[in-house]
């Protein structure tokens, strides 16, 4: 049996939201998703399982009915569905009026049910979100009722208040394939048995690297998933050591130059790291506005020489002040308080 | 720093002068106009460089008023003096067009150079406005101004550390509280962009709650109609017409009687013909045979026979035309009772598509419904996302956070630094006020605004509650003391113009006599015999310079 596993699809998420960009980017997730129909078809894949977060939100109805149009072109293939945090079945929700097609089937309840497909000797088991959070660990122990069926959990979550489970807890368990959602980064917890899809593609510019869907095949109950990533958009982590012999300028064409030569669908997220000349200070939100630069986080500082500082003015209130300041418990506000202070005593 | 020799070339009123001061306490006499207060000047000015004021400044500054009254020399001047017994000359161009200063190393002739501070060092690092707020007091200004609280608590701590470099305190404070302001402009320009895009949403959600209020209302409505609406005022269509059926009833009524009345004549007739005929053969035999009986008879036998036949006729007819008559008035009723029934059916059917058609409004209402509420339960949830701050939201109240710690952190150290160098200070201030007041007035110090507070008894008292000598020696006691201070490194002159006009007799005598065990050089510029006279009385040495007009 052949299968597609995805997760976090996340339609109607708003990406980039204050860059030029964001428009293109409110349609990757369809467009996406639009491709993994596409490929279910030509490849014909019997089944395809949706781990949850579908929708960024509470689906509309006309949002349905455009994926109950997109699952009706894939008549041969099972879609099993479940809701995440984010499309919680609300007593609200569309999913629990909406007139799926024939090949569709839709978990809805808050405890684990399964639901049998006829003609594939499967099993999928699973639960929806009727809750944002979920603090109970669900996913425990989840006893596989007897039949000769390939079993397949299909869950989302994994954090302390969505679902809370470790990875381990299905590796010994009796289902053949455990398809997960909930953590943006595609990963095989167990190698082709326990697998977070990942988000489809990158909700935001945290999500960095590919992005994608898993693709796999049941056959005598053994498994085996591929990853297979969309390139619609993805986000390079970008870090840059700064010193002080490089200025302004050729730190925004060493940017430059690394986007110029990157596949168009990549955006980046820039971390200073470092040190600067104290009189030249680097300026992040010109970085921030150079195109296809989706975040710029600085975290270098003038190069103070705190140690040497502190041996020189040991009696003099530079000293004291540098001695102070690490005295206290560290964290972003004193690490910038010793820098914001030191500055203003050197400061002429 | 020991002055040794004083040129004015030309300086105010002063020109072409030379003196050459002693190394210890110097009185120099003159009386009004003879420009006592040029020469201090002179040697301030010497010292520490005078600068004109832009032009336009309503202010006149002391190049002006020094700017000399005999344009033939120069604006210019020299001063001899030894550091530690090495000897420097320093000469000054004040013409601020062509403002110039030549240090020379007179041990060895190598010149050094001013501007890049090295008479600054040679001084011990004292700046103007420090010397000017402790050994150089000015005549009638005897008290410490404003800026003299930053200076001494930058000194205060510099000084309890003793290294080398100097750190401007209240400066560095003051450019993170520019930083922070900064900061916080733009942190309040984006919270604002934030906020208004927060109104925006909630405006969306204010329609969207109304929009969902209307779709409700129209659901109650629609729902009230469907039980409230009276049954079908409009008559059932039917094909026959009931005026033509009406009006042939009527006529048909009317000619049943028409053939009722004419059969009943006819029954008349044929009974008087029947009677009269009889009784005319009873009376008229045939027999008789007369004719004209005969021919009655005949005429009676036709009107029995006419008669009945009549009668026979018409109640024929009005037989026929009363069984047409109820076969009608079946047909009616039959017609009638089918007309009903289609009527009957007719209304069922038209109610199951009233509610056909009401149940797909209501559904659609349902739906219209159930989208709105689930758009509002989205915009909602984009409100919460959109009320938390933002990234460089966050940044930027973290740096302002920071800054603020680094300011109180600086503020809580100079306070502890200079809390040392202050009790020091007050000791030292303490003394020198007991020796002046003879003991009375022991205990002067220092509030947290660096205000002089005098301790009389357990009272806490400002200068100005005193009177104005005790005020003026409460100055002075706090001047020397923060110079003894200041010069630790390197003695500067003490310059006194006119300082003691309030000191009374024994005040003064005690001060000469304080003055006159201090190590450094003193300058005391009076326009009175007093305090030559206290110091001869003394045996107390000084050179005395005269000034005439």
């Amino acid at each position: 049996m052949k299968f597609i596993h995805i997760a976090d699809i996340h339609l109607g998420a708003k990406p980039d939201k204050e860059k030029p960009w964001r428009k293109e980017r409110e349609r990757h997730n369809w467009r996406a998703l639009s491709e993994v129909i596409r490929t279910a078809k030509a490849e014909q894949v019997q089944l395809l399982l949706i781990a949850g977060d579908l929708f960024h939100r509470q689906p509309l109805i006309q949002e349905l009915r455009e994926i109950d149009y997109q699952f009706s072109r894939i008549p041969q293939t099972r879609v099993v569905v479940i809701a995440g945090e984010h499309d919680y079945l609300s007593p609200h929700s569309g999913y629990l009026t909406f007139p799926w097609g024939e090949n569709v089937h839709f978990l809805t309840k808050e405890k684990i049910d399964y639901v049998e497909l006829e003609g594939l000797e499967t099993r999928v088991y699973g639960l929806s979100y009727c809750h944002k959070n979920i603090d109970a660990p669900l996913y425990h122990d989840i006893e596989v009722k007897d039949g000769n069926f390939c079993n397949i959990l299909l869950a989302h979550g994994g954090d302390e208040q969505h679902i809370p489970f470790e990875s381990n807890d299905f590796a010994d368990s009796a289902f053949d394939y455990v398809a997960l959602g909930h953590i943006h980064k595609p990963m095989e917890i167990v190698k082709n048995k326990v697998v977070m899809a990942g988000a489809l593609q990158p909700i935001d510019c945290n999500d960095t690297g590919e992005h994608g869907y898993f693709m796999g095949e049941i056959k005598d109950r053994e498994c085996q998933v591929q990853f297979v990533p969309l390139r619609y958009c993805e986000y390079v982590p970008l870090n840059l050591k700064v010193s002080r012999e490089i200025s302004q300028s050729a730190l925004e064409e060493f940017v430059a130059s690394r986007i110029r030569v990157a596949p168009e669908h990549q955006k980046f997220r820039i971390v200073l790291n470092g040190f600067c000349d104290r009189t030249a200070p680097v300026d992040p939100e010109k970085i921030m506005s150079m195109d296809r630069v989706a975040r710029v986080i600085n975290r270098c500082h003038a190069d103070y020489d705190f140690e040497k500082l502190k041996l020189q003015y040991e009696k003099q209130i530079l000293g004291q002040y540098i001695q102070k300041l690490e005295e206290m418990t560290q964290d972003e506000i004193t690490k910038k308080a010793l820098y914001y202070g030191v500055e203003a005593l050197m400061e002429e | 720093m020991k002055i040794t020799e004083i040129q004015i070339k030309n300086f105010g009123k002063l020109h072409n002068i030379n003196v050459r001061p002693l190394p210890g306490l110097n009185v120099i006499y003159g009386e009004n106009e003879t420009g006592k207060s040029t020469m201090q000047q002179f040697i301030t000015g010497m010292l520490f460089g005078m600068e004109k004021q832009p032009e336009g400044t309503e202010q006149r500054d002391s190049y002006q008023q020094y700017e000399p009254w005999n344009g033939s020399s120069p604006y210019a001047g020299g001063l001899k003096f030894t550091v530690g017994d090495k000897p420097f000359f320093l000469e000054r161009n004040f013409e601020h067009k062509e403002k110039s200063a030549k240090l020379v190393d007179e041990m060895n002739g190598e010149e050094l150079s001013v501007e890049h501070g090295d008479l600054e060092m040679l001084m011990g690092g004292m700046k103007k406005t420090a010397y000017e707020n402790t050994y150089c007091i000015q005549q009638a200004e005897i008290e410490t101004k404003k800026e003299f609280v930053d200076v001494l608590q930058n000194y205060f701590v510099n000084a309890s550390s003793g290294g080398d470099a100097e750190f401007d305190v209240p400066g560095a404070q003051k450019r993170l509280l520019e930083k922070k302001t900064n900061a916080t402009s733009r942190y309040e320009e984006k919270k604002s962009a934030r906020n208004e895009a927060v109104e925006k949403l909630y405006l969306e959600e204010e329609l969207l709650k109304k929009d969902i209020e209307q779709l409700q209302k129209q659901q109650k409505d629609s729902h009230n109609n469907i039980f409230n609406q009276s049954p079908n005022a409009i008559p059932p269509e039917r094909d026959t017409n009931q005026m033509a059926e009406y009006l042939r009833d009527i006529r048909q009524k009317k000619k049943q009687q028409t053939y009722m009345m004419r059969c009943g004549i006819s029954l008349l007739i044929t009974l008087l013909g029947l009677g009269l005929g009889i009784i005319n053969a009873i009376y008229h035999p045939l027999q008789e045979g007369e004719p004209g009986w005969m021919a009655l008879e005949l005429f009676l036998l036709f009107a029995f026979l006419g008669g009945a036949g009549s009668v026979c006729h018409w109640f024929h007819k009005h037989r026929r035309l009363k069984l047409l008559r109820r076969r009608q008035q079946e047909e009616a009723k039959e017609i009638n009772l089918s007309v009903s029934k289609d009527v009957e059916r007719q209304k069922m059917q038209e109610k199951q598509e009233k509610q056909a058609k009401h149940e797909a409004v209501e559904a659609l209402l349902q739906e219209q419904l159930a989208e709105k509420q689930t758009a509002l339960i989205n915009l909602q949830d984009e409100i919460t996302e959109t009320l938390k701050p933002t990234d460089s939201e966050q940044e930027l109240e973290k740096q302002i956070q920071a800054y603020e710690l680094a300011n109180h952190t600086l503020q809580a150290l100079s306070q502890n630094a200079y809390e040392d160098t202050r009790s020091q200070l007050e000791q030292e201030m303490s003394q020198i006020l007991a020796e002046i007041t003879h003991g009375k007035y022991d205990k002067i110090g220092l509030d947290e605004q660096m205000n002089l507070m005098v301790e009389q008894g357990a009272q806490s008292l400002p200068p100005w509650q005193l009177s104005q000598g005790v005020m003026e020696q409460m100055y002075v006691a706090l001047r020397m003391g923060a110079g003894g201070i200041f010069t630790q490194e390197e003695s500067l002159p003490i310059i006194l113009d006119e300082v003691f006009a309030s000191f009374d007799e024994k005040r003064l005598e005690a001060t000469l006599q304080w003055l006159s065990k201090q190590n450094g050089q003193i300058f005391l510029f009076t326009c009175r015999h007093r305090e030559m006279e206290i110091l001869d009385r003394n045996n107390i040495p000084y050179g005395k310079i005269m000034l005439s007009r």
